[in-house]
């Protein structure tokens, strides 16, 4: 217990101190804070953050429950598509980022070439403010799809095949099941990933670093063109490690707190209420 | 994702090591008191220093046993991290050129290499360099290991075919004001459609910046930012974007662009002959090395510092001065491209000789003068932080054509917030 508050405790002490690592700590009260209010960068990579996180977790949860619900009814090959689904999952973000790097590259990129090659015009990906935002959200659904779909495949798995059945008695298609029966059944199930995607998604960091190299030395952690790319945690370790600036890191940590458990509480209080209605 | 909640139990780390060292400095002080240890430490990061020359360093003392380190990943916060938790601090340890100014408000954690006669040796090596590892009232905190004086890397058979001189003596003469740079521009233009002068803004305000004394904050801690010396680097910046020849490059596709052709020139540090060796090995022989337009500025180059916890300071000022010696110096310019601090090294054959990427070239010729001309700086701490807003917003204008007033407006208000943040008057 105390491995798991004492950090939590200390940084919340540090929001109210200025301090570069080493040196003295000296107390600016509320400060920090009232310069979080102010600064445009972090209102920015809060934007970001949001904006990254609407583009990656709704796609991903349909997609994955779409997949869980096909896989469902195959019979064949199903230990196979579980895994080849999931494998995404346990590679490591690093390594795909830069492989996401190589293949949005403006001028060099397998993607530009491909849409070339159909006569389509390039995309400078890793150039505009908002594909910047979709290529990111490109590379978190793409590793957290198949995660998604093993739960929903759980779940669907609970649900007692009787009332498949049954529906299909009464006349329903695939994609009339699929949403009165299969989506209400998996209530609970949705929520938990919900909930796990928004505390995951909100967090995202790595996919940004490795794509907008921490490698220069003038600007390092920027967030690529525009700061496009710059996340809140991105902003954080910027604020902590490039900069020393350990308070004001603390005072970015624990309002970005504050935000994922307003969204928790809001993603948790929809689906409660679809459930009495 | 699960690297970002790796991130925050770091964090939690970092701050729970924070407050363990109150306790620390508390439990330590019997062990400070006689320092003649016999077992040293020495930190640094790959390509930091010669691995040979350490090697050699390990042979030569003797009554010690030095072990050395290769710290992988982000050196400051390792080192940061370890300062604060107070034991197993390196006894020696390098301290990157990006990084030294925010250590040096923290010099009592660190040995005054003067106590240790590093005065003596002074000489020897370059002003402004000693003077970017002093405190402002004199403390050596760092002592150099290298430089990075810079110069213009250009394409000699693209200025060829441009009609432009290509000996490096005749362009240093033809091309020696950044008005003289951004003409040739045009021509290059003209002869390769394709291809452009510059990589991007960033550079130029980069290498504009360094060319004089003045950063974004002055010895008296104000802001500065807003002042002439910046606004020239930033309209010197912006001009090759207003003339269309930046090719606006802010990720890693600057690899193939310099393989391809698609830059005519290349502003860099000696070490970034290595860059361009290592980005475009094809276009070897082509390539040749003239001053930086407008006087030349630094970019990079480290130094070793004694933290305070020294087991043997003595002896360990002997191994640094040993091991940054002159010769030592010329043989960490072969086998990691370190540019010598010192100049007595410029005449080490190690150095002099040509080089056959740059078409036998002797490029000491350029980045010596260079080396000996650079204009003594005064950074202050919190200059890195300040300064971002301006590489910011001149990728703003290249990635979503910002008009460069604005870009300008709002750079100098973001810093100017940055610096009252971090205690700038």
């Amino acid at each position: 217990m105390v491995f798991l508050f004492l950090p939590m405790v200390y940084s919340l002490y540090l929001a109210f101190q200025r301090w570069d690592g080493i040196g003295e700590k000296t107390f600016v009260g509320l400060d920090q804070f009232r310069f979080l209010l102010d600064d445009p960068t972090f209102w920015l990579a809060l934007r970001n953050t949001l904006v990254i996180w609407g583009l990656a977790t709704f796609p991903m949860l349909f997609m994955a429950l779409a997949l869980a619900a096909m896989l469902n009814s195959t019979r064949r090959l199903t230990g196979f598509y579980r895994v080849a689904y999931f494998v995404p999952n346990v590679t490591s973000v690093v390594a795909v980022s830069i492989f996401f790097f190589s293949a949005f590259s403006d001028r060099y990129g397998v993607v530009n070439a491909a849409l070339q090659a159909i006569n389509l015009p390039s995309v400078p990906w890793l150039n505009n403010e908002w594909t910047i935002k979709a290529v990111i959200a490109m590379l978190m659904t793409w590793q957290w799809t198949g995660y998604n779909m093993i739960i929903y495949l759980a779940g669907l798995q609970a649900i007692p095949t009787e009332i498949y059945e049954a529906a299909r008695m009464d006349g329903a298609g695939p994609v009339r099941t699929f949403f009165s029966i299969t989506i209400p059944m998996m209530r609970p199930i949705i929520l938990f990933t919900l909930i796990i995607s928004t505390v995951n998604g909100l967090q995202s960091f790595t996919e940004p670093q490795v794509l907008f190299g921490s490698n220069a030395a003038a600007n390092p952690n920027s967030g690529g063109p525009g700061q496009a790319g710059l996340t809140t945690l991105l902003y954080f370790y910027h604020q902590a490690f490039d900069n020393n600036n350990f308070g004001y890191a603390a005072a970015i940590v624990w309002a970005f707190f504050l935000v994922i458990l307003l969204f928790v509480i809001i993603n948790w209080r929809t689906v409660q209420r679809g459930r009495k209605a | 994702m699960d690297l970002s909640r790796r991130r925050f139990v770091q964090t939690a780390l970092l701050a729970a090591a924070g407050a363990g060292v109150t306790a620390a400095c508390g439990g330590d002080s019997d062990s400070g008191g006689t320092k003649n240890g016999k077992n040293l430490t020495l930190w640094y990061w790959g390509g930091g220093l010669s691995d040979k020359v350490v090697a050699d360093a390990k042979k030569h003392f003797t009554d010690v046993t030095l072990k050395s380190s290769v710290i992988g990943g982000t050196f400051k916060q390792k080192l940061l991290t370890t300062m604060n938790g107070g034991s197993f601090v390196p006894d020696i340890t390098g301290i990157k050129g990006e990084d030294i100014a925010s250590f040096l408000p923290n010099a009592n954690r660190f040995i005054d290499l003067n106590t240790l006669g590093a005065d003596k040796i002074a000489s020897q090596y370059l002003d402004w360099k000693l003077k970017q590892g002093q405190t402002q009232d004199g403390k050596q905190i760092g002592f150099p290991i290298d430089i990075g004086p810079t110069a213009m890397f250009y394409r000699e058979d693209m200025f060829a075919k441009a009609g432009l001189p290509t000996d490096p003596a005749k362009v240093a003469e033809e091309i020696s004001t950044w008005e003289d740079y951004f003409a040739i521009g045009a021509e290059i233009e003209k002869a390769y459609p394709k291809s452009f002068l510059i990589n991007n803004a960033g550079v130029i305000f980069d290498m504009a910046i360094g060319q004089q004394g003045k950063r974004m904050v002055d010895e008296d801690n104000k802001f500065i930012g807003d002042q002439d010396h910046v606004r020239k680097a930033w309209d010197l910046a912006v001009r090759p974007y207003e003339l269309g020849v930046d090719a606006k490059i802010n990720d890693e596709s600057l690899k193939a662009a310099v393989a391809d052709g698609t830059l005519a020139t290349y502003l860099g540090a000696a070490w970034a002959a290595l860059d361009i060796k290592d980005m475009g090995p094809n276009t070897k022989g082509k390539w040749r090395v003239a001053p930086l337009p407008g006087g030349p500025s630094n970019q990079g180059g480290s130094f070793l510092a004694l933290p305070k916890e020294c087991r043997n300071p003595e002896v360990a000022f002997e191994i640094i001065k040993w091991l940054l010696s002159p010769e030592n110096e010329g043989r960490g310019f072969t086998d990691a491209a370190l540019f010598p601090a010192c100049p007595a090294a410029y005449e080490l054959p190690a150095l002099t000789g040509g080089d056959a990427f740059f078409g036998g070239q002797k490029t000491i010729e350029v980045f010596g003068p260079a080396a000996e001309k650079v204009p003594a700086f005064y950074e202050a701490p919190t200059n890195a932080a300040v300064t971002v807003p301006y590489y910011n917003e001149l990728t703003n204008i290249e990635a979503k054509g910002k008009k460069p007033d604005d870009a300008w407006k709002d750079a100098v208000s973001q810093a100017k917030s940055i610096a009252k943040q971090q205690g700038v008057s």
